[in-house]
């Protein structure tokens, strides 16, 4: 009996935390939904997380202007571009350097590494002037350069997402067996055929992962976007932070662009969280 | 092992691409951080300077306090995220009815815009209609303000950042104390050892890997968290008690069109940060010895 | 291939463990060019700091190669 009351109790001390943490974890997602279900006038009443009437307008004002149209058109663009180019050259690099006996082959991992975890403050200037310094032809106005194009944040975003999925694949292709190359290779296979036939179905459900991750963390991005881009190739992150810049702050509006944000990483939830674990500790933790 | 050119070969693409993107602008601020170069000064032409650039930098306040704060916000962020999530891991070791929905919830914030978590918070805290200012100020009387009150401003990015990326502890914990033996644990129960001597001397040693790759990787972004702390409190105030590193640089050194400068000290942040990450590779990697 | 069960290592570190060495761990050669990097620039910074004003910077040069030799040599 006394065995059967801890049992309970202890049970209910599981469920009475985690009711807790759920409540801490959407009640700020809720509370930003709210806000852009709101007109500017109903905000400043006391706080209160019914929604009355659906005040629509926020949305149908950003989903009708131009700005936000393009902007929303250049995240997809950049974040699908280079989640597709990321995770074709990481299946080929990893395999690389997976199968191959590279000399130096750690100091590439190491490298990679530091490219995915430095600090993207660190990247601002340099890459800035390499934007427009040293990548940059012709004068006047027949100027080229990748500043403010979105090709140019497409390379851009390689440099954290590609050593992501480096380091990410290199796990899912290690656990393919040797041994199946070797046959195919013993039949006369080709390395691209062996890349094409055998290495691509058995990673595809990591290669998927991959570009998943990629393309969220290339959707969420807001720093580089914000300093080597001005108008043309200009990302839905930015834009919502123009929000705040611009005085007079409508929050509705903001919070509408920010729900809009965040749907798809939502969605990537839905779908990835059983990986989404060994992607963010780069395949070493696996559930 | 097959011929190792194909393998170059193969790598060669994503070399490249890091190679330019990522290292080439390196070397360039390399060189550029020796010089004197402002396109708004009286001479636009880039003058040898020696390190003088670093002289600065070194007793630069601005940038001093900056780092302090980062390290500051970095320190208090991981250390209460790896004891709640470590917590939460351990409740959710059981099976319960309603666990994976538990758990599908606690994932949300990680995958969301860090500028969106800005937003967020900001909404939340924003002095008029936020609600924690609003129910602080009605229930206990207490006046909470982050645009003119330092302490709570940092306190608030700290919370920002708890509430942001504990999930990311928790799962991580999760699945390493999941993926544990249980025999070693149900041995010292036979020898009847209490529950703190397990956790200490027991689950702890074996979930060290984990811990310290949780906690290198968090250290890590935790030192380059910008997006968030600036939409939160609008660019590191109030005065610059939230500014860290990565707000400086881009809203103070960036704009100021001091090249030479900045190059140094973009270069001298991206040092601490591979210094940093040299244990990170290090938890990461097996050794194999030649 | 990893001797932890609670976590995996993809990546494998290639050291040399044939040699005597002064570092507390395994090293191999691009590790010990790496950190004599990183304690030269230290050194450097540190001496901008506090010691310059009382020696030349060109001492933390000197310093910091002699050091940089006996962790490349001897690490």
């Amino acid at each position: 009996m006394k065995i059967n009351t801890r049992k309970v109790l202890s049970y209910a001390f599981t469920y009475v935390v985690w009711i807790i943490v759920t409540i801490v974890t959407i009640l700020p997602v809720y509370w930003m939904f709210v806000i852009s279900a709101r007109s500017r006038v109903e905000l400043f009443n006391a706080p209160n997380l019914i929604i009355s009437s659906f005040y629509t307008q926020n949305y149908t004002n950003v989903i009708y202007d131009r700005t936000f149209q393009s902007y929303m058109m250049n995240s997809v663009i950049v974040s699908t571009g280079n989640a597709v180019l990321v995770t074709a050259l990481a299946l080929l690099a990893t395999y690389a350097l997976s199968r191959y006996d590279l000399v130096g082959k750690d100091n590439i991992f190491f490298t990679t590494l530091t490219q995915r975890m430095a600090p993207p403050a660190a990247f601002l200037l340099p890459l800035f002037l390499l934007y427009t310094q040293v990548f940059a032809f012709g004068e006047g106005r027949a100027r080229w350069d990748l500043y403010d194009t979105q090709i140019g944040l497409i390379l851009l975003y390689c440099v954290f997402n590609l050593p992501f999925a480096i380091w990410l694949l290199k796990g899912i292709i290690d656990g393919i067996p040797v041994e199946l190359d070797e046959a195919a290779y013993v039949d006369g296979a080709t390395t691209s055929m062996v890349i094409r036939r055998i290495i691509l179905p058995l990673a595809a459900p990591g290669l998927a992962v991959t570009l998943i991750l990629s393309w969220v963390f290339a959707w969420n991005e807001y720093l580089l976007a914000a300093t080597l881009t001005n108008f043309n190739a200009r990302t839905i992150t930015t834009g919502l932070a123009e929000f705040v810049t611009v005085t007079g702050t409508n929050w509705g509006e903001m919070a509408a662009v920010a729900m809009l944000t965040l749907v798809p990483s939502l969605i990537v939830v839905a779908f990835a969280q059983r990986y989404l674990v060994a992607g963010l500790t780069f395949g070493a933790v696996k559930n | 092992m097959r011929r190792t050119r194909t393998g170059w070969l193969l790598l060669a693409p994503s070399m490249i691409i890091l190679f330019v993107v990522g290292i080439v602008p390196f070397i360039y601020v390399l060189y550029v951080g020796f010089f004197d170069w402002n396109l708004f000064s009286a001479s636009r032409e880039m003058t040898f300077n020696g390190v003088n650039n670093y002289r600065q930098l070194v007793f630069d306040p601005l940038f001093l306090d900056a780092i302090w704060v980062t390290i500051r916000f970095t320190f208090f962020a991981v250390v209460s995220q790896l004891i709640i999530g470590f917590f939460l891991a351990q409740l959710l070791l059981r099976d319960f009815p309603g666990k994976s929905f538990f758990r599908t919830i606690h994932t949300v914030p990680l995958m969301i815009a860090p500028i969106a978590i800005g937003a967020i918070w900001r909404l939340l805290t924003i002095p008029g209609f936020g609600p924690i200012p609003y129910l602080l100020d009605r229930w206990f009387d207490f006046e909470f303000n982050i645009g003119n009150n330092a302490t709570q401003a940092f306190l608030a990015i700290v919370i920002m950042d708890i509430w942001h990326w504990t999930p990311f502890v928790t799962l991580t914990m999760l699945a390493g104390l999941s993926a544990l033996p249980a025999e070693p644990r149900e041995a010292a129960q036979v020898d009847g050892a209490n529950s703190w001597q397990i956790f200490r001397f027991i689950t702890l040693p074996q979930m060290q890997p984990v811990v310290l790759t949780v906690l290198f990787i968090r250290i890590m972004d935790g030192l380059r968290t910008v997006d968030e702390i600036n939409m939160l409190t609008n660019g590191g105030g109030p005065g610059t008690s939230t500014r860290t590193i990565g707000i400086h640089i881009f809203r103070v050194v960036f704009p100021q069109t001091d090249y030479g400068y900045g190059s140094a000290m973009s270069l001298l942040t991206l040092y601490l940060t591979i210094v940093a990450c040299w244990f990170l590779f290090v938890s990461l990697t097996a050794v194999r010895k030649r | 291939m990893s001797d932890q069960d609670s976590i995996h290592h993809p990546v494998e570190h290639e050291v040399e463990d044939d040699r005597p060495h002064l570092l507390p761990i395994y090293t191999n050669m691009f590790d010990r060019v790496f950190i004599s990097v990183v304690i030269m620039v230290a050194i450097h910074l540190f001496w901008l700091r506090f010691l310059e004003v009382y020696l030349s910077l060109y001492v933390a040069t000197i310093i910091s190669l002699v050091v940089g030799y006996i962790i490349i040599r001897r690490g």
